[in-house]
C-alpha cells in the first residue's frame, strides 16, 4: 500500500477503520433519507431521491474498497432509531440536515487519520458535497445560517 | 399461555442516527484540539508548512474579496455578511494551524470590474479558493488536512448561497 504523500507517519489500520466509519454514516443516511422523503410532498421529492443515490453510490463505493482492502465491514442495520420524529416537510429538511452533518463529521474523521492522498481527495470532494446539500436542507428547514464554517469539525 | 416478551418495534434498532456522529465528532475533537500525534502531531514537512502558507493567502483573498464585493454593492454585502465573517472564521482557524506561517502569496487587492455582476465575480472568487483547499488538503496529513478539507467544504457551501 503506497502511502503517496511520502510523510509515512499515517496508520493504515487507523484509515480502514475511518472509513468504516464513513461507511456506517452512509447506511445511516440511506436508511434515512427514505424517512425524508416519505414526509415531503411528492413535487419536492427529488432533492431527496438525488441525495439518496449519491449516498448510496459513495457506499458503495466504500464498501467495494473496504472489501478490497480484506476489511470485513459491518453491513447496515435494518433501520434506526431517529433523532426527532418526522412529522412534516420542515421535519423532513431537518432530518436530511442532520444526516449530512453526520457524513461530514465522518469524512472530517477520515481527513484526520488518512494516510493515503487519494482517500483524503475523495473524503473532501465528499464533505464538499455533503455540505452543499446541507446548506439546501437548513435553507428548507428554516434554520439559519445556512452555512457553516467548518462542516464535520468540532468547535476550537 | 404466558405471553412471548414483546418483541422489539420491528426493525427499529437501539442505535440512533446521532450517536455515531457524536462518536466520530468526538474523535476528530481530540485530534483537531489536542494536536495528538495521530498524524498532525509531526511537526509539518516544508513542504507541508509552505502549502499551509499558500493556502493562508488564499483565504485572505477570500476575506478581502468579500470586502471588495460589499464595498461595490452594499446590497449584497449586507446579504452576505454572515458568510463573511464565516469567511474570517476560517481565516483565523488556518492561522492557528500554522504558527509563524506569513502568506507567500498577496491578498488580492482587485475588487470586481465596473459594471461587473458583483455576486458572481464574488461566488467565482469563493469557488476558486474551495479548489485551491480541496487540493492542497490531499497533500496535507492528519488535523491540517481535517482543517482544509472542512474549510474547503464550508466555502463550498457558501458558493451556493451565492448562486
Amino acid at each position: 500500500m503506497a502511502d503517496d504523500d511520502g510523510s509515512g507517519q499515517g496508520d493504515p489500520a487507523a484509515e480502514e477503520l475511518a472509513l468504516g466509519g464513513v461507511l456506517e454514516a452512509e447506511h445511516a443516511a440511506v436508511w434515512g433519507y427514505g424517512v425524508v422523503g416519505a414526509a415531503l410532498p411528492p413535487d419536492a421529492r427529488l432533492q431527496a431521491v438525488l441525495a439518496e443515490n449519491a449516498h448510496r453510490d459513495v457506499r458503495d463505493r466504500l464498501a467495494a474498497l473496504l472489501d478490497e482492502r480484506g476489511v470485513d465491514a459491518g453491513p447496515a442495520e435494518a433501520a434506526y432509531a431517529l433523532p426527532f420524529p418526522v412529522l412534516s416537510p420542515v421535519d423532513a429538511a431537518a432530518l436530511a440536515a442532520t444526516l449530512e452533518s453526520g457524513v461530514s463529521a465522518a469524512w472530517v474523521a477520515l481527513l484526520d487519520d488518512a494516510v493515503d492522498g487519494e482517500i483524503r481527495r475523495l473524503a473532501a470532494r465528499e464533505l464538499g458535497a455533503a455540505e452543499v446539500r446541507a446548506v439546501d436542507w437548513r435553507s428548507a428547514a428554516g434554520q439559519t445560517p445556512t452555512t457553516t464554517p467548518f462542516p464535520g469539525l468540532p468547535p476550537a | 399461555m404466558s405471553p412471548a416478551p414483546a418483541p422489539r418495534p420491528p426493525g427499529f434498532s437501539r442505535r440512533t442516527l446521532l450517536a455515531g456522529v457524536a462518536g466520530v465528532s468526538g474523535m476528530v475533537l481530540l485530534a483537531a484540539c489536542t494536536g495528538d500525534d495521530g498524524g498532525d502531531g509531526a511537526a509539518p514537512t516544508p513542504e507541508e508548512a509552505d502549502r499551509l502558507a499558500e493556502q493562508l493567502g488564499v483565504q485572505e483573498g477570500v476575506v478581502a474579496a468579500y470586502a471588495a464585493a460589499a464595498a461595490a454593492d452594499p446590497a449584497l454585502g449586507d446579504r452576505v455578511a454572515v458568510q463573511s465573517g464565516q469567511a474570517t472564521e476560517q481565516l483565523d482557524r488556518l492561522r492557528a494551524a500554522a504558527p509563524g506561517a506569513t502568506s507567500s502569496a498577496p491578498a488580492q487587492a482587485d475588487g470586481p470590474p465596473p459594471g461587473d455582476d458583483v455576486q458572481a465575480w464574488l461566488r467565482d472568487r469563493i469557488g476558486a479558493a474551495a479548489d485551491a483547499h480541496e487540493s492542497a488538503c490531499a497533500d496535507q496529513v492528519g488535523g491540517r488536512a481535517a482543517l482544509l478539507g472542512s474549510v474547503a467544504a464550508g466555502l463550498r457551501g457558501q458558493v451556493t448561497v451565492l448562486a
